[in-house]
């Protein structure tokens, strides 16, 4: 749920919300915010009733008989609203068996005082609105989820940093026993030939400490050789001065392993010339991994594609280029695809920056198409920085196109900057400031609709068409009906309605003052929070099991549940890996006759009484941990 | 603290650790096992090259390590399987209340399943300190008075162990163990192999080495003793795998009572839920008539259709969520109201071993209360446990309570009290012989209610008051931090096989 995004904001609650890095003119010059309302305070009713409780009088301090004789007189002379003093509105959606919040206060109380519902576009707080704010730069405020993206930005940060590091010791690992090789061989020469040390450096030495080691140590030689060619190729491009953690997929295939297969194929390329690098990494065994190699296979149209893009391309641009370098370009695409993908790539990027200047996006769907290149180099580079793998709308696709597709990088990495960045600032600002409106709504899900309105009478729930409010016996009616797919009759409910099943459950759990929220994204019924997603994790995920131990129940039809042990595992592993810990709820639900009696004497109220919820804490155990 | 308990256990061996603590000579330090770090594939540094051949060279030393018996710790058991057949089960319980002590000597003795015990043990040894039952009580002319008899996992076990040889009798028990206490089989051995040694071979001596039997090999043990669920003088399968599997961890393990006791009667007074601290009362009551009227008092109907808190003046929490409340008063050590258990009694979730950790002191004859109740539950023939099996599995365990001062501790040790449970069983699922445990705790919700915090939350003192969220809070934040920067770093990287260096080297893995 909403956990991740909170613990920053909690473990630093001074921090200044703005990002140092990011380029926000309106946050850097705008005033400083008022100081953030603390979470205890915005969070502070634990439902949306409130209470009046006399303040308490200590003997030793006189002023509080003071405060308790104000409380009096003003609860006597001007007693207050009956609470819930507002009975906030929702509208049943049976699209979505939900109910529809749309009123921004109520949105706002709801979720604040007990955090029921969700908003529709949100993933649980509503703030739809002041994220679409923050990331146009109008607001000067941040909101969780920005935070959140951040914190896996560091947390990337952190796990390639890592993977360097390991790749470096690797590499430092191989300098040593390369030196130490050549000390051996060249300890070992002078005295068998006086020639010159050998080429290779790798050839095993006799002197070999284990002798069970020489199957695996030759091995282990033959993959070392490409890697210490590896070595230099990388660091003749110029761009590489440090090792690549291998992250990507392209680098785990150019890892030793499949390096050295490749290389046995190929003996010709194990001669380590630095002049012919460039051609060597272009020439390259590639395995069609990614779509654009596959598509770049000799048997598919990557011909044609490529061909119908470059002359679409310049249709719909409109550019007045001549036609002999376009036909130059197709000519370039049937003979040597290499040089023409070169070719199409680089006159879309030089087409296409003057255009977006201009601030048409629409240039920008049909750039996407242009890296049907048949023949890309395979070498990726990583930058010191890690780039973000969000991208906004603003964002230039050609950007990031120009990175992974064209093979001048150079080049355009010069001049990418210079034209997108004016991009951003002049286009942001102007295009969306005005008319910028919420378009989110709120969601109860059918348990918190019907705990508001039944539990807490703080929610009046109104028919989408005639807007005539619903009783609560209606309510109940539709809940249940609606908890089936296609919803069922009236006729055809039974007191095993999956709605009444949970609802029991999500009233036990909210009556003793928990949160229970929806917990599918942990592939459970429920999650239950002590006091709210803002403020703590949650530590148990909740799965109901309907059970019918009444022996009534075998006059009537019903779905006994039958999970296996593997779901259960599957469950509990789940969880385990988000911190929490199973809890199985058993639901005892009463048979037809004892729920309909209670339905005509007491109502659900009386009905639900007969639900025993009955709480399994279930865990692994480890054997070896307890003994 | 839980988390630990949770994480993965490392059950494959590591061999160099192995090696390290069988062979002194060979130069391995258990220190200088580097644990943790797992790689993918080779990447062609000589280091670990060396390092998965050195795993590869220990797990070949350890392997062909050569087992030997010694005959001197091995022991001999003969099987009987109809010795105590007929055998009354209670039979030491009548001794017992026959002997007349009754309030001296209230002794609770673990059950002897005597018709079940099917091996009897020449000489103890020290493999079968922990394991077999001798019956007392016995009239003092019966045959093989005094020997411990095995139940058939246990002979089963030691026999896998190595250190039982079990043999298949040819002559009844009453001429190899006769009523004077010697043992006429042991007798014949011995002499066997001390004419062996005079070099006289006598074949004209009946009294050779196979005059009473003959040796069993450990097929023919499996196919004695292995046997349908509830057969006599067997033990199925799952239930031996699962009895093995805990004894070779170190557990102690001794057979549950097959009747099921009746649930165990304790006073939980000492456990109702704490009730609100009554305020005191004030002289000025009547003051307070004057206000609003508050609606303190809970109905006793509530509106058949809500609301459920009628509208009105509050003046705490409590008293809201008090109306809110559809709950039956149980609390969850009251026995369940499920009907009748009747329909249970084949069930397959029943208590069938004690556990003892290999740190409880353990005596055969004088158990201690068990650490853990284990059921035995086949994973393809049955499905997670229904209410009213849950429930009477539950019930046949006594309370365990959380520790004290979990229950002293407030709402701070909120998630350990509720994590712990008021009782709890282990359920082995055994899965072909994989065997996966889980516990079940009977969980407490309902004695933690929350909204007794709500009104201290509210008044706006700080943060305290809140049911502990502060402290959980800060404390799942730091543990999520690490780990999320740890986790998945590739491929999941996490160390389940701390022990294989290079794993993508490895053939087969």
């Amino acid at each position: 749920m909403a956990e991740n995004m909170n613990t920053t904001t909690m473990s630093q609650p001074s921090e200044s919300p703005s990002k140092p890095g990011e380029d926000n003119p309106a946050a850097s010059s705008a005033p400083p915010r008022p100081q953030r309302v603390p979470y205890h305070q915005i969070y502070k009713l634990p439902a949306p009733i409130r209470t009046f409780p006399l303040p308490s009088f200590y003997p030793s301090n006189p002023l509080s008989l003071f405060h308790l004789a104000v409380a009096w007189l003003r609860q006597v002379l001007l007693p207050p609203p009956a609470e819930p003093s507002v009975i906030h509105e929702g509208i049943w959606d049976p699209d979505t068996r939900s109910v529809h919040v749309k009123d921004p206060k109520s949105i706002r109380a709801l979720w604040e005082q007990g955090f029921y519902g969700k908003g529709s576009l949100s993933r649980s707080e509503p703030n739809w609105f002041k994220r679409e704010l923050s990331r146009r730069g109008l607001d000067g405020t941040t909101v969780s989820e920005e935070r959140t993206v951040s914190r896996r930005e560091e947390r990337k940060q952190v796990k390639w940093e890592r993977a360097k590091a390991e790749l470096e010791a690797i590499e430092k690992q191989k300098l040593e026993e390369a030196k130490l090789n050549s000390e051996t061989v060249n300890a070992a020469v002078p005295e068998s030939l006086a020639a010159e040390s050998e080429p290779e450096p790798q050839v095993l030495p006799a002197s070999l400490p284990d002798p069970v080691l020489s199957a695996t140590s030759t091995a282990a030689t033959s993959q070392a050789a490409p890697t210490d060619e590896f070595v230099p190729k990388t660091v003749a491009h110029g761009h590489i001065v440090e090792p690549k953690p291998p992250v990507g997929p392209l680098e785990l295939l150019a890892l030793p392993n499949s390096y050295a297969l490749v290389r046995c194929e190929e003996p010709v390329l194990s001669q380590p010339e630095p002049a012919t690098t460039e051609e060597n990494v272009r020439k390259e065994f590639k395995p069609p991994v990614g779509p654009i190699e596959l598509l770049a296979l000799p048997n598919s149209l990557a011909d044609l594609v490529a061909l119908s893009v470059v002359s679409v391309l310049s249709e719909d641009i409109g550019i007045d280029e001549d036609e002999s370098s376009q036909s130059e370009a197709s000519a370039l695409t049937n003979d040597e695809p290499e040089t023409s993908a070169t070719k199409v790539t680089d006159t879309t990027s030089s087409v296409s920056s003057p255009l977006s200047t201009d601030g048409q996006p629409d240039s920008q769907p049909a750039q996407e198409d242009t890296p049907a290149t048949p023949e890309r180099r395979k070498s990726v580079r990583f930058s010191p920085t890690v780039e973000s793998t969000t991208f906004q709308h603003t964002d230039a696709a050609s950007e990031v196109k120009n990175h992974n597709g064209s093979s001048d990088v150079e080049a355009i990495s010069s001049a990418v900057p210079a034209v997108e960045k004016p991009i951003i600032s002049n286009v942001e600002p102007t295009v969306f400031s005005e008319e910028l409106v919420d378009k989110e709504h709120f969601q109860l899900a059918p348990e918190e609709a019907f705990f508001l309105a039944f539990g807490l009478g703080a929610l009046r729930v109104v028919d989408p068409v005639t807007k005539a409010p619903i009783s609560n016996e209606q309510l109940l009616i539709k809940l249940r009906a609606n908890s089936y797919f296609p919803p069922r009759s009236v006729d055809n409910l039974s007191p095993e309605d999956p709605f009444l099943v949970q609802y029991a459950v999500y009233h036990h759990f909210r009556s003793l003052g928990w949160v229970p929220r929806h917990g599918i994204k942990f592939g459970v019924d429920w999650i239950i929070y002590q006091r709210g997603p803002v403020f703590d994790h949650s530590e148990f995920g909740i799965m109901v099991v309907p059970s019918f131990s009444d022996p009534r129940w075998s006059e009537y039809e019903h779905e006994e549940s039958k999970k296996t042990w593997s779901w259960l595992m599957g469950v509990n592993r789940v969880l385990a890996h988000v911190l929490k810990s199973l809890v199985l709820v058993y639901v005892d639900v009463p048979p037809p006759p004892v729920f309909d009696e209670e339905m005509k004497k007491g109502g659900i109220a009386a009905a639900l009484k007969k639900f025993m919820i009955r709480e399994v804490m279930v865990r692994r155990f480890s054997v070896n941990r307890n003994r | 603290m839980e988390e630990v308990e949770e994480a993965e256990d490392a059950p494959t061996a590591d061999f160099r650790l192995f090696a390290s603590t069988y062979s002194k000579t060979k130069n391995i330090s258990a220190q200088t096992i580097r644990k943790g770090g797992k790689d993918f594939e080779s990447h062609g540094t000589r280091a670990q090259a060396s390092a998965l051949d050195a795993s590869r060279e220990a797990m070949r030393d350890v392997l062909s390590y050569t087992r030997v018996h010694n005959p001197k710790s091995g022991s001999r058991g003969w099987y009987f399987p109809d010795w105590w057949r007929d055998w009354p089960e209670d039979w030491e319980e009548q001794q017992k209340s026959k002997g007349g002590k009754e309030g001296e000597e209230k002794e609770k003795i673990p059950p002897l399943h005597i018709r079940d015990r099917v091996v009897i043990l020449e000489h103890a040894s020290v493999a079968s300190q922990s394991l077999g039952r001798a019956a007392t009580g016995l009239p003092k002319d019966r045959p093989a008075k005094g020997r411990d008899w095995l139940l058939p996992e246990e002979a089963l076990y030691l026999v896998e162990r190595g250190s039982l040889d079990l043999w298949w009798p040819t002559r009844g028990v009453e001429e190899i163990f006769p009523a004077d206490g010697s043992v006429a089989a042991a007798a014949a051995a011995a002499a066997e192999a001390e004419g062996e040694q005079k070099g006289d071979g006598n074949e004209e001596d009946e009294d050779d080495e196979y005059k009473y039997g003959f040796p069993l090999s450990l097929q023919a043990a499996y196919a004695l003793l292995i046997g349908e669920d509830g057969e006599r003088g067997k033990v199925s399968l799952q239930k031996f795998q699962v009895f093995s599997h805990l004894k070779r961890a170190g557990y102690n393990v001794i057979r549950a009572p097959t009747t099921n006791l009746p649930p165990p009667v304790q006073d939980d007074t000492q456990l109702t839920t704490t009730t609100t601290p009554a305020k005191p009362k004030t002289v000025t009551e009547w003051l307070i008539s004057c206000l609003p009227q508050s609606k303190e008092s809970s109905p006793v109907d509530p509106p058949p259709y809500g609301p459920l808190v009628p509208p009105g003046l509050y003046r705490s929490y409590n008293t809201i969520y008090n109306h809110l409340s559809l709950r039956p008063q149980a609390s969850p050590t009251d026995q369940p109201r499920v009907p009748a258990q009747s329909p249970e009694t084949d069930s397959p979730f029943k208590i069938h071993y004690h556990i003892y950790k290999a740190s409880t002191h353990f005596t055969r004859t004088r158990p201690p209360p068990p650490d853990f109740y284990i059921s035995v539950i086949s994973a393809t023939s049955t499905t997670i446990p229904t209410l009213s099996e849950i429930s009477s599995l539950l019930a046949s365990a006594p309370a365990d309570l959380p520790k004290t001062e979990w229950l002293t501790g407030g709402p701070g040790r909120l998630y350990a009290r509720l994590k712990h449970g008021y009782r709890n069983v282990l359920l082995a699922v055994n899965d072909h012989g994989v065997i996966n445990y889980m516990r079940f705790a009977e969980g407490g919700f309902a004695r933690e209610e929350l909204f007794r915090g709500f009104d201290g939350r509210v008044s706006g003192e700080p943060r305290r008051g809140g049911g502990g969220g502060g402290g959980g809070k800060k404390s799942g934040n730091n543990g999520r931090g690490s780990r999320g920067g740890r986790g998945g770093g590739r491929g999941g990287g996490r160390d389940y096989y701390p022990d294989l260096p290079a794993k993508g080297v490895v053939a087969g893995r």
